[in-house]
C-alpha cells in the first residue's frame, strides 16, 4: 500500500501532438502492387520495390515500372549503396546484384538465418542482414507479440563469405539504418524501440510496433506495422492466459496486432471498436493501423502520417524519401503510397 | 407442437437462489444511500464501546433515563439547526432564542400564573417570533443568514439579560406548584422522561417532513440548488422564511421543556448552545451540507458528542481538558469521514465489477452453418430507411404490414407499407424503446430501458404499466426498480412476460455485464387485469428476447451471455427454466416466431475463441477493467451477427449471415411478415428486408398471436 511493488515504466508516446491523427496515408497517391514488401532508392535516382518474387524499378512516380530482377522466393528486403544492391529473401538468403539487377559473382548465401527482414550495405564488400527470428511465412505479428525470448540477430556477410555476428538475442529486430556516427541502429517490432547493436536503447516508447527504420536527410522515417494497443500490452503481463491462448488457439485467431483491417466472426474485438451504423469510427481502437513516424537525427518525432482505424492502408513495411516525397509500402492494401514529406 | 418441445425431457437450467460474493456485498453497501452516514455511525459505536469499557454501569437504566432527560432540549435544538442548514442557511441565534423562550415560559408560569398549555403557547410564540425575525431578514429581505442570526443572537441575548435580571428574584421565589408542569418536567412515561418522547416525536415529524411532504422536499431543493429550485417553480423566499419559523418553533418547545425541568434560569442559559448544535450537525452530516435533511445521522452525531462530553465530565476530567479532547476527537471523526466520502466512489468503481468464471462450452449443432460455410445471404437484403433511423433494437409489423421500431432518441416510429419510405412518429416516449409487442387491442407494449414497461396507443398516448417489481429477499441493493427492461411477449391470457436484462448496469454500460458474467437479470410478468408485477425467475444471465411458443404453452427466453435459449412452462412457472437450445455460436438477442412453426433468433454478436477463454479468467477481466482504458477492453465481437433459424424443438436448421463488412452486421431483432424477414440492429441506422425461401406468404405475426395464422 505504501510502497509500489510494480515496476513503473516511462509512459509511452501517445498519438498526440506531432503524432496526432491525420489522413496523410489515406490521402496519399497509391499505386497497386501485388505483395509489396521493400523499397530502396538507387544512386541513379530510380526506386526499386519488391513485389512478391519480383523486384521492379520505377524511374518516376507516374512512369511504368520495369522488371529489374526475379528470384525463386519472395523478396523481403532491399538495400543499396553505390553499385551494390543487396536483396534479402524470405528463406534467409541474400542476393547481391549490381544496379542493373545482375547477380554479382562471389557472394555466398549465408547460412543459419531465418528470413531477412532488412538489409543494409555496409561497404562494397559487406552487407548487414537483419534476421527477425521468425520465418517469413509465419504470422510474425501474432507470434512476436507473445514471444518472451529475443531470437533476432544482425549479421554482417562479406563478399568473401566471411560472416560477423554484429548482434544477437534481439527481440524481433525489423529494420537497420546508419546512425550518422559510423555505427548502425536497429528498430525492434515488439519493444517499439530503436536500439544500438549493443542493445542500448536509443529511443523507446514509440506508439507503434515498428517495422523498418530509414535514414533521410532530416532524420529518420520509422514505419509501424501496427499501433501499440493497451489491451495487448496489458495481456503481456497475463502469462497464464497467454500460455493457454498459445496452446489452444491457432495464431490467426490470437489477440495480437494484425496487418489487415478485416472483419471476421471469430476475431476478438475491443469494446470501442464496435461499429456504429455499420461504420468503423476512425478513432476506434484497432489491431491494425497505418503509421509512418518522421523523426529528427536524435529520433525525436517531428511528424507522422496515419491511416486510421477506418482506413485500409495499414501495416506500413517500408518508407523512403524519394524525389522530395515520401514513398511507403502498405502491406494491407497492397500499394505503394506517395505523399509529400512534412519538410517538403 | 408441444409434443415437439418435450419440456420435461429437457435438461434443467441451474438458477442460483442468490448470488453470494463478498465483493458484491461490499459494492452494494458502498452504493447504498445509508453508507453516507457510516462513519458518524461507526464513531458513535466506538464512543459507546469506549464509554462501556471505561465507565462502570454508564448505560444502566437510571443513567440512561437521566441522559434522556437532559438530552431533549439539546436534541431539539440540533433538529432546528438541521432544518435551517438544510434550506441553505445557518442559525446562530438558537442559544439566545432558547434562553429567551425558557424565560418567557417561567415568566408566564410564575409571574403571570398562566395555565401550562398557555405557557407552552407563549413559549412557542416567543421562539417563533425570533424565528420569524430571522426568516424575514434572511429569507424575505435577503440579508445574509450568518449576519442576521448573529445580530439576533446578540440582540435577544441582551433582551434576555435585561428581562431575566428584572424578574429572576420573583421567579426563584415563586411558590406556584402545578401537576401538569411537574409532569412535563419530571415524570416518566413508559419509563422514559416526557422530554425524551417529545424529542422522538419531533424527530419523527421532521423525518417525515423531509421524506414525504411537499414542503420538506422544497426545503431540500432550495438548499441543494437555490437557482434550480426557483426555476422549478418553488417559492424560494417563502420556503426559507418558513424554515426559520419552524426552527424557531422547535427552539421555543425546547425552551419550554428546559423551563419545566429546571424551574430556573441563569445568565449563562443557552450560551454556547449554537456551537454545540452545529458541532453535532457537522459530525452527523460529515460536514456543513445544505440540501440534506438527514435526521437520523444528525441525532447520531448529537448522541456521540453528548455522551462523549457527559462521560468525560462524569469521569472527573477538568473542563478545559474535556474541551480539548472533544475537539481532537471531533476533528479525527471528521477527517476520517471526509476521506471516506472522497474515496467512496473510487472504491465503489474498483469493486463494482465482480467477474466470475464462465465456461460456455463448445459451439453445438452449427456444422456447415457458420459464416464462411454458407453464402452471405443477407448481402442480398433490401435496405430500408438507410440513415433515417438510430438504433432500431426491435421491429414489429401490424396486420397491414406497417413496420414499427424504436429509436435511440426515444421516439417510436412507423414505417408505412408497402415501400417503407414514409416515416412517422407514433409516440415520443422519453426513454429508449427496446422490445415491442402488440396487445389484443392493437396497442404497442414496449420495454423502455431505464423506464420499465410502457403501453403506447396508436393515438400517441403513452402509459406506464410498471417500473417496479418485488424486492428480492437476499440482496443488499434495493432491486425493486426495473433497470433495463429489454424484451417482452404477451401470453394468450394477456399476461405480459418481459425481461430486466441486468439489475446492475444501465444501457450505457450494459457491456460490463458481459465482463461480469454473473446472472444479474430476471424474468418478470405483468398482469394488466390486476396491474401486478411479479418476478417470475430471478438470477438469469442477461435474459433478453422473449417469445411465447406457437401453442401458447411455453415461453422462450434468450440468455445473451449464456449463448443459450431457455424455456419456461407457462402452466408451471415455478418449475424454473429448462434448456431449449445451447452452445449457440453467438450472443442471442430477440426471438420471434417463424411461419413454419419454428423460431428466428437474432445474434447480436459472435463468440470467438479468445473471448470464450477470457470468460474463464475472471481475475484477468477484473484487472483489465482497472488497468486498460474502457475503449480497449476485450469484448464479444458485436461487429458481426446474424439470424439463426430454429425448428420447433430448438434445433438450429439454418443461419443467415451478411458479408463480413456488410451493412447488416449486428442483428438484434427480426420479424417474419408475409414471406419476408425484417431485420433491425441496436447500433444500426437501417432495417434489412429479405425474402425467406419457402415461407408462408400469408403468415403474419398478429395473425399468429390472435390464432388466425
Amino acid at each position: 500500500m505504501f510502497f509500489r511493488s510494480r515496476r513503473q515504466e516511462l509512459p509511452g508516446m501517445t498519438l498526440e501532438g506531432v503524432l496526432g491523427p491525420n489522413t496523410r496515408l489515406d490521402d496519399a497517391a497509391g499505386r497497386a502492387v501485388p505483395l509489396p514488401r521493400a523499397l530502396v532508392v538507387l544512386e541513379d535516382g530510380r526506386l526499386l520495390f519488391s513485389s512478391g518474387n519480383d523486384v521492379l524499378a520505377l524511374a518516376a512516380w507516374d512512369g511504368e515500372p520495369e522488371a529489374w530482377a526475379r528470384f525463386d522466393v519472395p523478396v523481403t528486403a532491399l538495400g543499396a549503396r553505390g553499385d551494390l544492391v543487396a536483396v534479402g529473401l524470405a528463406d534467409g538468403g541474400l542476393a547481391a546484384c549490381d544496379r542493373t539487377g545482375r547477380r554479382l559473382v562471389g557472394w555466398a548465401t549465408p547460412t543459419g538465418l531465418g528470413s531477412i527482414s532488412d538489409c543494409m550495405v555496409l561497404s562494397d564488400d559487406e552487407v548487414a542482414l537483419v534476421d527477425s527470428g521468425y520465418r517469413a511465412d509465419e504470422t510474425l505479428l501474432s507470434l512476436a507479440a507473445w514471444a518472451d525470448a529475443g531470437r533476432g540477430m544482425v549479421v554482417a556477410v562479406g563478399r568473401s563469405g566471411s560472416r560477423r555476428e554484429l548482434a544477437s538475442g534481439l527481440n524481433c529486430p525489423m529494420g537497420i539504418a546508419p546512425d550518422g556516427k559510423g555505427s548502425v541502429i536497429v528498430s525492434l517490432l515488439e519493444h517499439a524501440s530503436v536500439v544500438e547493436l549493443s542493445g542500448t536503447v536509443r529511443q523507446s516508447g514509440f506508439p507503434g510496433y515498428l517495422g523498418r527504420i530509414r535514414a533521410t536527410g532530416s532524420g529518420y522515417l520509422i514505419c509501424c506495422l501496427s499501433r501499440r494497443d493497451p489491451l495487448i500490452e496489458f495481456l503481456k503481463t497475463e502469462k497464464a492466459f497467454v500460455a493457454e491462448m498459445k496452446a489452444r488457439i491457432s495464431p490467426d485467431h490470437w489477440l495480437s496486432p494484425r496487418a489487415r483491417p478485416e472483419f471476421s466472426h471469430d476475431f476478438p474485438i475491443e469494446l470501442g471498436a464496435t461499429r456504429l451504423f455499420g461504420e468503423v469510427k476512425p478513432w476506434a481502437p484497432s489491431f491494425s493501423y497505418g503509421l509512418v513516424i518522421e523523426t529528427d537525427h536524435q529520433l525525436v518525432p517531428t511528424g507522422s502520417a496515419h491511416s486510421r482505424a477506418n482506413g485500409t492502408r495499414h501495416a506500413i513495411a517500408d518508407a523512403v524519401s524519394w524525389n522530395g516525397a515520401t514513398v511507403a509500402v502498405s502491406m494491407a492494401s497492397g500499394e505503394l503510397l506517395r505523399f509529400p514529406g512534412s519538410e517538403a | 407442437m408441444s409434443a415437439d418441445i418435450e419440456f420435461a425431457a429437457r435438461p434443467k437450467q441451474r438458477v442460483p437462489l442468490f448470488v453470494l460474493s463478498p465483493r458484491r456485498i461490499l459494492a452494494d453497501m458502498l452504493s447504498s444511500g445509508w453508507v453516507e452516514s457510516a462513519i458518524p455511525f461507526l464513531a458513535f459505536v466506538c464512543v459507546v464501546i469506549g464509554v462501556v469499557a471505561t465507565t462502570q454501569d454508564y448505560f444502566g437504566a437510571a443513567n440512561v433515563r437521566n441522559l434522556a432527560q437532559y438530552a431533549a432540549d439539546g436534541g431539539l435544538i440540533v433538529l432546528a439547526v438541521l432544518i435551517v442548514v438544510a434550506v441553505g442557511g445557518i442559525d446562530l441565534s438558537v442559544g439566545s432564542n432558547f434562553a429567551m423562550s425558557a424565560f418567557v415560559s417561567l415568566y408566564c408560569f410564575h409571574i403571570l400564573g398562566l395555565p401550562v398549555p398557555a405557557v407552552l403557547v407563549a413559549s412557542l410564540a416567543c421562539g417563533a417570533l425570533v424565528g420569524a425575525v430571522n426568516g424575514i431578514l434572511a429569507g424575505l429581505i435577503g440579508c445574509g443568514a450568518l449576519l442576521t442570526t448573529l445580530g439576533t443572537m446578540i440582540t435577544i441575548r441582551g433582551i434576555f439579560t435585561l428581562a431575566s435580571q428584572a424578574s429572576i428574584v420573583d421567579i426563584s421565589t415563586s411558590a406556584r406548584i402545578d401537576d401538569l408542569w411537574d409532569w412535563v418536567g419530571f415524570e416518566k412515561f413508559l419509563t422514559m422522561p416526557i422530554g425524551f418522547w417529545v424529542l422522538l416525536a419531533v424527530a419523527a415529524l421532521v423525518f417525515v417532513m423531509f421524506r414525504q411532504s411537499r414542503y420538506g422536499w422544497h426545503v431540500l431543493a432550495v438548499g441543494g440548488n437555490r437557482k434550480a429550485a426557483r426555476h422549478g417553480g418553488i417559492r424560494v423566499k417563502l420556503t426559507i422564511f418558513l424554515a426559520y419559523l419552524l426552527a424557531g418553533l422547535i427552539v421555543g418547545l425546547a425552551g419550554f421543556l428546559f423551563a419545566a425541568r429546571q424551574n430556573s434560569i441563569s445568565a449563562d442559559t443557552g450560551i454556547g448552545m449554537e456551537f454545540f448544535a452545529l458541532t453535532a450537525l457537522v459530525v452527523g452530516l460529515g460536514g456543513f451540507v445544505p440540501g440534506r435533511g438527514a435526521v437520523v445521522p444528525v441525532l447520531v452525531g448529537f448522541a456521540t458528542i453528548y455522551i462523549l462530553n457527559n462521560a468525560m465530565i462524569n469521569s472527573g476530567f477538568r473542563g478545559d481538558f474535556v474541551q480539548f479532547t472533544m475537539g481532537g476527537i471531533i476533528i479525527l471523526i471528521l477527517a476520517i469521514d471526509v476521506k471516506f466520502r472522497k474515496n467512496r466512489h473510487r472504491l465503489l468503481a474498483s469493486t463494482y465489477l465482480d467477474p466470475v468464471s464462465v465456461d460456455l462450452g463448445a459451439v453445438k449443432g452449427m456444422t456447415g452453418l457458420m459464416p464462411g460455410e454458407l453464402p452471405p445471404r443477407l448481402a442480398q437484403a433490401e435496405i430500408l430507411a438507410a440513415g433515417r433511423l438510430d438504433g432500431p433494437e426491435d421491429v414489429i409489423l401490424d396486420d397491414e404490414g406497417n413496420l414499427y421500431c424504436g429509436n435511440r432518441d426515444g421516439r417510436l416510429l412507423r414505417l408505412s407499407a408497402p415501400d417503407y419510405t414514409e416515416i412517422t412518429v407514433v409516440a415520443k416516449i422519453g426513454g429508449r424503446p427496446l422490445g415491442l409487442a402488440f396487445d389484443a387491442e392493437g396497442r404497442i407494449v414496449t420495454c423502455v430501458a431505464g423506464m420499465g414497461l410502457l403501453r403506447v396507443g396508436m393515438d400517441g398516448g403513452v402509459e406506464l404499466l410498471t417500473d417496479q417489481t418485488e424486492r428480492s429477499l437476499l440482496s443488499v441493493q434495493d432491486d425493486t426498480t426495473i433497470r433495463m427492461a429489454d424484451d417482452l411477449d404477451i401470453a394468450p391470457d394477456g399476461v405480459i412476460y418481459f425481461t430486466d436484462a441486468t439489475k446492475r448496469y444501465d444501457i450505457d454500460n450494459w457491456g460490463l455485464d458481459l465482463l461480469e458474467g454473473r446472472p444479474n437479470g430476471r424474468l418478470l410478468s405483468y398482469d394488466p387485469r390486476t396491474r401486478r408485477t411479479r418476478t417470475v425467475c430471478d438470477h438469469l444471465v442477461f435474459p433478453n428476447g422473449v417469445c411465447v411458443t406457437h401453442d401458447g404453452g411455453y415461453l422462450l427466453v434468450a440468455s445473451t451471455w449464456g449463448c443459450s435459449i431457455l424455456i419456461f412452462d407457462l402452466a408451471d412457472l415455478a418449475a424454473g427454466p429448462r434448456i431449449f437450445a445451447d452452445g449457440l455460436p453467438g450472443y442471442p438477442d430477440n426471438i420471434n416466431r417463424a411461419s413454419d412453426g419454428g423460431y428466428w433468433v437474432a445474434l447480436a454478436g459472435m463468440r470467438n475463441p479468445i473471448m470464450d477463454q477470457a470468460m474463464r479468467y475472471p481475475k484477468l477481466r477484473q484487472r483489465m477493467t482497472r488497468r486498460v482504458p474502457p475503449n480497449n477492453w476485450l469484448f464479444g465481437n458485436l461487429n458481426i451477427g446474424g439470424v439463426l433459424k430454429l425448428d420447433a424443438a430448438g434445433v438450429v436448421t439454418d443461419a443467415l449471415w451478411d458479408a463480413p463488412d456488410g451493412p447488416l452486421y449486428m442483428i438484434t431483432s427480426m420479424r417474419e411478415h408475409e414471406g419476408s424477414l425484417f431485420l433491425g440492429g441496436v447500433t444500426n441506422d437501417k432495417i434489412g428486408r429479405i425474402t425467406v425461401a419457402g415461407a408462408d406468404t400469408d403468415w403474419t405475426g398478429p395473425k399468429s398471436y390472435q390464432g388466425r395464422g
